[in-house]
């Protein structure tokens, strides 16, 4: 089965009317699609919305994205960190379902996506303290804004 | 200025009045009143809500069958057989929002698909069409591809009634 290559690209601050930073990234639809069924949709569920503890992507994970320690956690989470997805793979959906899920948190409406080499140095750092790891960005963010 | 109120009020009355009719609004307000009862009514696709546009497997096979194609991973009770079906929970139960997710060969059509085991929660074990197939099933250190764990996580009540298998996709080959 020949996949179907598309290119997708980001433009930063566009819609805000702010300098145009690009960023043009590769993303297969259909394998990033499928890897986030069958790697991330059984806990944060099919639209990302999680679930009681499960926390969700919608409209949130773009927070993280705030801090260079967020920005690592998305990936040095388990549920990433020890996925059986190759570092292109794991970039490549983690950059999909910022596309499609992170909607308002993502800062200025835009992000720099992940790279395969990001995510390999990124996930040889798993997390051990997990929930405080993220109370303590998600602190850190707030205390960001205004 | 009493009558100037008189005449203005009576013109538009009889405006109104010729224009409507008494049964004109109780058809309106029972219309909205009906419609809008009726909106919870209308089927909703839940845990299979993903596959828009997806293409359709060829079927073949009965879903009250361990054999049937996309309980390849299976490990429980049909809800087919338990008044619901491979996509609905019984009556009295609730699906769970949190499962497992694997790929099933549909030699029908010679495709892999996507598969959501999603169990149904509520009610004791439904006891009928006890199957375990385990194709694709992980230890339970690779929780998110295990069917050994009580996915009844999520639900009002922990306790296992059937399990489901829910097309979510078709599998992505390179």
């Amino acid at each position: 089965m020949t996949p179907v290559s598309s290119l997708a690209s980001v433009v930063a601050a566009g819609l805000l009317g702010l300098s145009p930073v690009v960023w043009s990234i590769d993303i297969n639809d259909a394998r990033a699609r499928y890897n986030y069924q069958m790697f991330c949709q059984g806990c944060h569920t099919p639209d990302g919305s999680g679930y009681g503890d499960i926390p969700p992507l919608k409209n949130m994970m773009g927070l993280f994205l705030r801090s260079e320690a967020g920005r690592g956690f998305l990936v040095r989470v388990p549920g990433s960190a020890t996925s059986k997805l190759s570092h292109a793979d794991l970039a490549e959906v983690l950059n999909w379902t910022l596309e499609n899920f992170a909607g308002s948190s993502l800062p200025q409406g835009s992000y720099q996506p992940y790279s395969a080499q990001e995510v390999a140095e990124l996930r040889a750092q798993p997390l051990q303290e997990i929930q405080r790891t993220r109370a303590g960005i998600l602190a850190e963010i707030a205390a960001q804004t205004p | 200025m009493m009558s100037f109120f008189d005449r203005l009020f009576e013109r538009s009355a009889r405006s109104v009045a010729q224009s409507s009719s008494r049964r004109g609004l109780l058809k309106k307000l029972g219309g909205t009143l009906v419609g809008a009862a009726a909106v919870p009514l209308l089927p909703v696709a839940r845990a299979d809500n993903h596959g828009g546009g997806m293409a359709k497997p060829v079927e073949q096979g009965s879903d009250t069958d361990c054999d049937y194609w996309r309980y390849c991973a299976i490990d429980g009770f049909l809800c087919s057989c338990c008044g619901g079906s491979a996509n609905t929970c019984p009556p009295g139960t609730e699906m769970s929002p949190v499962t497992w997710i694997g790929t099933c060969h549909n030699p029908s059509d010679g495709r892999n698909y996507v598969i959501s085991y999603n169990d149904c929660c509520g009610k004791s074990t439904c006891g009928a069409c006890l199957c375990q197939r385990d194709e694709g099933d992980r230890p339970p250190y690779r929780p998110d591809k295990t069917n050994d764990i009580n996915w009844c996580l999520g639900t009002a009540s922990a306790a296992y009634h059937c399990s489901t298998a829910v097309l979510v996709g078709v599998a992505f080959e390179e």
